[in-house]
């Protein structure tokens, strides 16, 4: 691979969003629908160029990509372009003057843009700045049904996230102090020995970031953020946000050489359960179908927070419950907004009779329900199994039983909650109703890559984790 | 006593008495004037290091602070206040003022004896590191204990000085090029929260039935 294509992967990556954000300004609705579709296919098809080509390499000074970044810009790009081109869908539902397609498509590739700069910067302040750039744009996406619970969402998600990135920004100062420098791919290549400063730095790191990946006790912006942004906009918060701000806080953690001390790594495995469980728990009790979804997401991250802690099996196990998470979660999210659509409500006790009204899409919501909480045969699944087989194999039993024991009350919170609104019959005797392929595509698009990940080694896909995994000291 | 020493720690302190006035005041105009003046104080800082250490660098920070967080954002936060003249102070922080003067006292004793436990050991020729580290505490305690928009933002402000005053003591400060952008990403996230402050007073917080779909 020329250094020239490997650039071209990389520029069309990164400055198409920051294209269909302006080029979405267009006072034609249709124009920019058009922008914001074209730069999200161009941005992916970038981002399959640096994941096949497993580009590895730094360009002037502060930006570079490696088989980490490769496989998050992916993520990011293959959830960017599915939620463009099924917010036609959405938008076509909302009625509100201040959301118009322009300000919508504008700020989604602008939240596009922050994330994938996030990942192919090298330096760990300019990540930092990315990561913050992230809150700017995806605030403003939430705000923009002007509802005053929305309002409300984008405030505290503002304000909690960006205190707690002050916190990591500390953390970098820090890393700064002992390693001399911030350049992530420099210090992954030659790791530092852990002193009592690098070690803090990490910690901060780890509050810091983890405020944004959903950690708790930092997590309360999440669900909230969640339920009420549209659901494309969720899709893209669950799906690769809350990943980006995980990758953020990789780079950091990288910089430790191994063995990581054993307070730290203790730290950061107790972060991951508590977050798991706290969301296992808090799922249960959930009104709303948007905020079960969110607090789903939070339990997938602590168990991949798990499994970066655990190391070796279990954090390739992390990468790839991310990657298939992302997937599945978004159909989750498409299929929320398709039901949130036809009736009017996102309470779970008044939607009922999903499956007699609408089939298909009765059936993906069921399929990516259970997809999300890491049923067999999709990757998810996969995934949580090798994050409890690795934790076993490094005699970890007490992290294995626990991280079960989250995985199973998730899984059963989430599927009888969604189960009871599928199949679950009210007074009322309902008619099947249209089902439009074009709101179904996109749900069964994210499935199907998801199912795909558990099944096959899905080419240049499953290589790149793999890759990725082993350039972050973990197993393949 | 080294003269650079004294100025550094009297400007922190000076920082430090800023922080715990804010957590005492109610009233919203005050303390936007009151982190202006930790914003001063924080670019006396820097001034007073570029000059010891002949660091240019250190003087563009300091422009970038007086520009920013001692001009532009009070500026904001102010025309926020005369446009709503309702917000000018926190009705349920004006009740509480000794509770909030002594938990801030109180935080910033324990944040200073956890640190000078923890970290201090391994920073042993930055005595004055831990007063950024309370000061950081300091923001983090003011975003907490209020519900006024404008004050929590008056909070974020004080936990960046903290970051760019904890920067500037590591002696080898940022690079230039990231401490501006932090600079200029900061003013976003700032204005970002005064676009939403303004949106919650035009549209309204939620009743209380609404306020029931954001719990749980």
């Amino acid at each position: 691979m020329s250094a020239t294509l490997a650039e071209t992967w990389f520029l069309l990556a990164l400055l198409a969003p920051v294209a269909g954000s302006l080029l979405a300004l267009h006072p034609s609705p249709t124009i920019s629908e058009a922008a914001a579709r074209a730069a999200s296919v161009i941005a992916w098809v970038g981002a399959v160029g640096l994941l096949v080509s497993g580009t590895a390499q730094q360009w002037i000074g502060y930006f570079g990509v490696d088989s980490v970044s490769d496989l998050f810009v992916f993520l990011v790009a293959s959830i960017y372009a599915l939620s463009v081109w099924y917010s036609r869908a959405y938008l076509r539902s909302v009625h509100t003057p201040f959301l118009t397609p322009q300000r919508y498509y504008a700020l989604l590739a602008a939240f596009a843009f922050a994330m994938i700069l996030t990942l192919t910067v090298s330096d760990l302040g300019l990540m930092w700045i990315g990561v913050e750039a992230t809150t700017v744009a995806s605030a403003l996406l939430i705000v923009l049904e002007r509802k005053p619970t929305s309002v409300e969402a984008a405030w505290r998600y503002t304000i909690i996230a960006s205190a707690g990135l002050t916190i990591a920004l500390f953390g970098l100062l820090l890393l700064y102090r002992a390693a001399g420098s911030l350049n992530a791919f420099a210090l992954a290549a030659n790791p530092l020995p852990a002193t009592l400063t690098l070690t803090t730095a990490v910690a901060l790191a780890l509050v810091g970031y983890g405020t944004k990946v959903g950690l708790f006790p930092m997590h309360t912006w999440l669900p909230d953020a969640h339920s009420e942004a549209p659901s494309p906009v969720s899709a893209m918060f669950s799906g690769v946000l809350l990943p980006t701000a995980l990758y953020a806080f990789l780079r950091v953690y990288a910089v430790i050489a191994a063995p990581v001390p054993f307070p730290l790594r203790t730290l950061v495995v107790v972060f991951g359960l508590l977050t798991a469980v706290v969301a296992a728990f808090l799922l249960q009790r959930q009104r709303s179908y948007k905020r079960l979804f969110a607090y789903s997401s939070m339990e997938v991250m602590g168990l991949a927070i798990v499994g970066i802690g655990v190391g070796g099996v279990a954090l390739y196990g992390a990468l790839l419950l991310v990657v298939a998470h992302a997937f599945a979660k978004a159909a989750a999210f498409y299929t929320s907004g398709n039901v949130l659509r036809r009736t009017g409500t996102t309470d779970i006790d008044r939607v009922r009779s999903i499956r007699e009204r609408w089939p298909w899409t009765g059936g993906t919501w069921i399929a990516s329900a259970v997809a999300v909480t890491g049923a067999p045969p999709f990757g998810t699944f996969v995934g949580e199994l090798l994050i409890l087989a690795g934790s076993v194999a490094m005699g970890l039993y007490w992290v294995a039983g626990i991280a079960g024991a989250a995985i199973t009350l998730a899984f059963l919170g989430v599927n009888i909650q969604v189960g009871r609104m599928v199949f679950g019959s009210s007074d009322r005797t309902y008619l099947r109703q249209e089902d439009p392929a074009r709101e179904l595509w996109a749900p069964l698009a994210g499935l199907g890559v998801a199912l795909a990940l558990g099944l096959i080694a899905i080419p240049y896909l499953a290589p790149a984790i793999q890759a990725a995994s082993r350039f972050l000291g973990g197993g393949s | 006593m080294d003269s650079t020493i004294t100025i550094e720690a009297l400007l922190g302190i000076g920082m430090l008495l800023t922080a715990l006035y804010l957590q005492a005041e109610s009233f919203l105009d005050p303390m936007v004037r009151a982190v202006a003046v930790q914003s001063l104080l924080l670019a006396g800082l820097l001034l007073w290091l570029a000059y010891v250490d002949r660091d240019v660098d250190l003087v563009i920070v300091a422009a970038l602070v007086v520009a920013l967080r001692v001009a532009v954002i009070p500026y904001i936060l102010q025309r926020q206040i005369r446009a709503f003249h309702w917000r000018a102070r926190e009705v349920r922080a004006a009740h509480r003022v000794a509770g909030h003067a002594l938990a801030a006292v109180a935080l910033a004793i324990v944040a200073w004896f956890i640190f000078q436990e923890t970290l201090a050991p391994a920073l042993p020729d930055l005595p004055g590191i831990a007063l950024p580290f309370v000061l950081l505490a300091e923001g983090l305690l003011l975003l907490a204990t209020r519900t006024n928009t404008l004050a929590q933002v008056i909070g974020y402000i004080e936990e960046e000085n903290a970051v760019v005053y904890a920067g500037v003591l590591f002696v080898a400060a940022f690079p230039l090029l990231i401490e501006m952008v932090v600079f200029l990403d900061v003013l976003g996230v700032i204005l970002v929260a005064v676009i939403l402050s303004f949106q919650r007073t035009v549209i309204g917080i939620p009743e209380e039935e609404l306020m029931e779909e954001l719990s749980g």
